[in-house]
């Protein structure tokens, strides 16, 4: 009786703590860490009141284990990194100690503006893997997203109230319409989304320039470089009204992203919708035999993977940039698919490998330009980590090599 | 429009050749790996490592022909890290080409940092390969093909031999049968007793070389120097032109001489102004053509069995 009256009350404090923190962290006070390792500490203590012990030591070791190839991953690419950095003739030593102190401390408000887009477009690609696609031209979609904000950003004079939500739906499900194409030929011809949604990227960029020339870029040159800014009522409100200590640029966005994030997650595992998307990416045969359409689930999945990328345009235009820049290798795609591949397609993971990147970034900067290294060491350091941790087969290849070779040693001691 | 036809002559042919050879190359790859099962979306991010590798050998060496072989080395090298980890580690094959990808692009901007001092474009070299530009006697005096197949530069003859090799190596040889199979049907060819493994090593070795020759052929050949982002999703249309040719190494080569064709068509939209309308509207044709000789031709042919899939088998000697 006791524990039933307190679990819910450990919930919310869950949820407190780890909103408390998690401002806290965004507003670059540090000890917002720590509130949201007792939330997790706290969620813990829930498990164990609403089950038996057993379960929740399991869970705990579970959650340890999954933590466990990220960190050798990590690890093993910083030392790689170090080798390589000691060949090029660089300090490693000083150099992390740049890249973290940049990333993690002092440009904080840096990593969280870079993490934000990278939320979205992870989603996007782990939301398309969850039913076994390749959302790879993300950065397609996102330009779409970007475009329909920045018009609707200049020609919305309405309170921002109604503004922001609707530039946000519009541009989103312009963006998905935009991977309707590709969604068709798969279920149509059988056109690998791979190849489709990538050449789809390439279109829409060069759209973008005509776009950009458009809405007031440069209408001469070969380079359209930025349009007109847009309406101050349509930015996204930035946290220094609250905080006046925060950095001025950082905007309310990655509180979008944390709530679309935990909103996938939700549609995911819980709904309907979600366990039809899982079950065709698991066993499109199985699925089938079930009831299951593949063709409307391909067509959910790139369709709702568009548009999540297209949020992450809206979040550029409307929180950080308020113009839209020609800007023709900025990689929001790419980096969306490491994001989304470091969290093994996990919706609330994608969170943390999104600021994770968007940390290593700053801290690159950062790095570049206090001690002299040059921040595409940053760059290499990503991919190592991205491989490491993706190819989780290594561990058990090396596991298997170690435990063979230690049951022939033992049978040779016999 | 009077001068719109005019666009329409035997320039356009020997561009059409000229700008489908890194996709020609890279789709004959393409090609090779995948009957061999391994999908290999990393050409990509190879031609980037060909390009930039060819650019920087040739820069200190002063010799281009050296620099081909770095571009064809730095991009066999590249590939072996895809066949590693698919078919040794058994990662799923389009997840490591992308992080494949993603990789190449950081290692090229670092080491450019490095050697050149600052990312976006190196140094020109002294001497592109373009200066090798030789004419085949009595051929190249036929009308019309002759200018185009063969007055060309050695790259471009290059990618005539690889498609021909592939395609005899394909149809007609042992090992080709033995590649085949290993996309087709692995466990019977692992019965037979020719490992899977090895086929499959070869087969993604073979695409890293051909990718990487198209990477020195952006970098040395069509230019004198290496800019980031310069295969501009060659790699990607050379696996839709392996799709739309039906897996064959002269159907790939069809698909990649088409592409070459909208891109050469591309050009001289943009220069003749023969519309009203923006360039780019122009520059995305041969992303569009792609997309829809994709959508128009995958229906009609049918990929290898086993492409994309794990081969993994218990050994009792090992």
């Amino acid at each position: 009786m006791q524990k039933a009256k307190l679990k819910p009350i450990i919930l919310a404090g869950v949820f407190l703590l780890g909103a408390v923190g998690l401002i806290l962290y965004i507003v670059s006070l540090f000890y917002g860490l720590f509130f949201i390792l007792a939330a997790v500490a706290l969620y813990f203590l829930y498990r164990w009141l609403s089950t038996d012990k057993e379960t929740v030591i399991v869970e705990i070791r579970k959650f340890l284990k999954n933590l466990t190839i990220p960190v050798i991953g990590i690890s093993a690419a910083i030392v790689i990194g170090a080798i390589i950095m000691l060949i090029s003739g660089y300090d490693p030593i000083k150099a992390y100690r740049a890249l973290l102190y940049g990333g993690f401390v002092k440009n904080w408000h840096i990593s969280i503006l870079n993490a934000t887009p990278l939320i979205f477009t992870g989603l996007s690609v782990a939301f398309a893997f969850k039913a076994g696609l390749f959302n790879i031209g993300a950065e397609g979609q996102y330009y779409v997203g970007a475009m329909v904000a920045t018009f609707l950003g200049i020609y919305l004079g309405m309170p921002p109230i109604f503004t922001i939500p609707i530039i946000f739906l519009m541009s989103g499900l312009v963006a998905a319409a935009y991977n309707y194409f590709p969604a068709l030929l798969k279920v149509k011809t059988g056109a690998h989304e791979v190849i489709t949604t990538m050449m789809f990227a390439h279109i829409a960029r060069y759209l973008s320039s005509v776009f950009i020339r458009w809405m007031g870029g440069d209408s001469a040159g070969t380079h359209p470089y930025v349009t007109n800014p847009i309406l101050d009522a349509n930015w996204l409100p930035r946290f220094k009204g609250l905080f006046p200590d925060t950095n001025y640029r950082l905007h309310t966005g990655i509180l979008i992203g944390i709530a679309v994030a935990i909103f996938v997650n939700y549609i995911l595992t819980k709904t309907k919708f979600g366990y039809e998307i899982r079950a065709v990416g698991h066993n499109p045969q199985a699925a089938r035999a079930q009831g299951i359409s593949i063709g409307k689930n391909i067509f959910r999945a790139l369709l709702f993977a568009g548009f999540l990328a297209g949020l992450a345009g809206v979040n550029q235009v409307l929180g950080l940039d308020h113009k839209l820049f020609e800007n023709l290798s900025a990689g929001y795609g790419w980096n969306g698919i490491a994001v989304a591949l470091l969290a093994a397609n996990n919706p609330i993971g994608v969170i943390f490998t999104a600021i994770l990147w968007g940390a290593l970034d700053a801290g690159g900067q950062y790095m570049a330009r206090t001690v002299q290294i040059s921040n595409s060491i940053v760059e290499i350091i990503k991919g190592i980590i991205l491989f490491l941790i993706v190819a989780r087969y290594i561990y058990s290849w090396v596991g298997n090599r170690i435990k063979r070779r230690k049951q022939l040693a033992s049978e040779g001691a016999k | 429009m009077g001068g719109f036809f005019s666009i329409f002559n035997e320039d356009l042919l020997v561009a059409t050749i000229r700008l489908s050879t890194p996709i020609t190359l890279a789709a004959v790859g393409a090609t090779v790996c995948e009957r061999a099962g391994i999908v290999n979306i990393a050409m990509e991010g190879i031609m980037i490592i060909g390009a930039f590798f060819a650019v920087v050998v040739a820069y200190y060496t002063g010799n281009p022909w050296l620099g081909l072989l770095g571009g064809v080395v730095a991009g066999a090298l590249f590939s072996m890290i895809h066949a590693v980890a698919t078919i040794t580690f058994h990662l799923d094959h389009v997840v490591s080409g992308a992080v494949l990808n993603i990789l190449s692009f950081g290692v090229v901007r670092y080491l450019m940092v490095i050697i050149y001092g600052h990312p976006g474009t190196t140094e020109p070299i002294a001497k592109g390969l373009a200066e090798y530009k030789f004419a085949v006697p009595l051929l190249s005096k036929i009308p019309v093909i002759g200018p185009a197949f063969f007055n060309q530069t050695p790259i471009v003859y290059l990618s005539f031999l690889t498609v021909i090799f592939f395609l005899i190596f394909l149809k007609k040889t042992k090992t080709g049968l033995h590649v085949r199979a290993a996309g087709e049907h692995p466990l019977a060819l692992e019965t037979i007793g020719v490992s899977v493994v090895k086929m499959r090593y070869l087969a993604v070795l073979v695409s890293g070389i051909t990718s990487g020759l198209a990477g020195a052929y952006l970098s040395i050949e069509n230019s004198v120097s290496f800019t980031e982002g310069m295969s501009n999703g060659r790699g990607f249309i050379a696996l839709a032109a392996n799709i739309s040719g039906g897996w064959t190494a002269i159907g790939s080569w069809l698909a990649s001489l088409f592409f070459g064709f909208a891109d050469a068509l591309q050009i001289r939209f943009q220069i003749f102004k023969v519309l009203p309308i923006p360039a780019e509207f122009f520059i995305i044709f041969p992303y569009v053509a792609t997309v829809l000789v994709v959508a128009g031709l995958v229906r009609r042919s049918r990929p290898p069995k086993a492409v994309g899939m794990d081969f993994m088998i218990e050994r009792e000697e090992d």
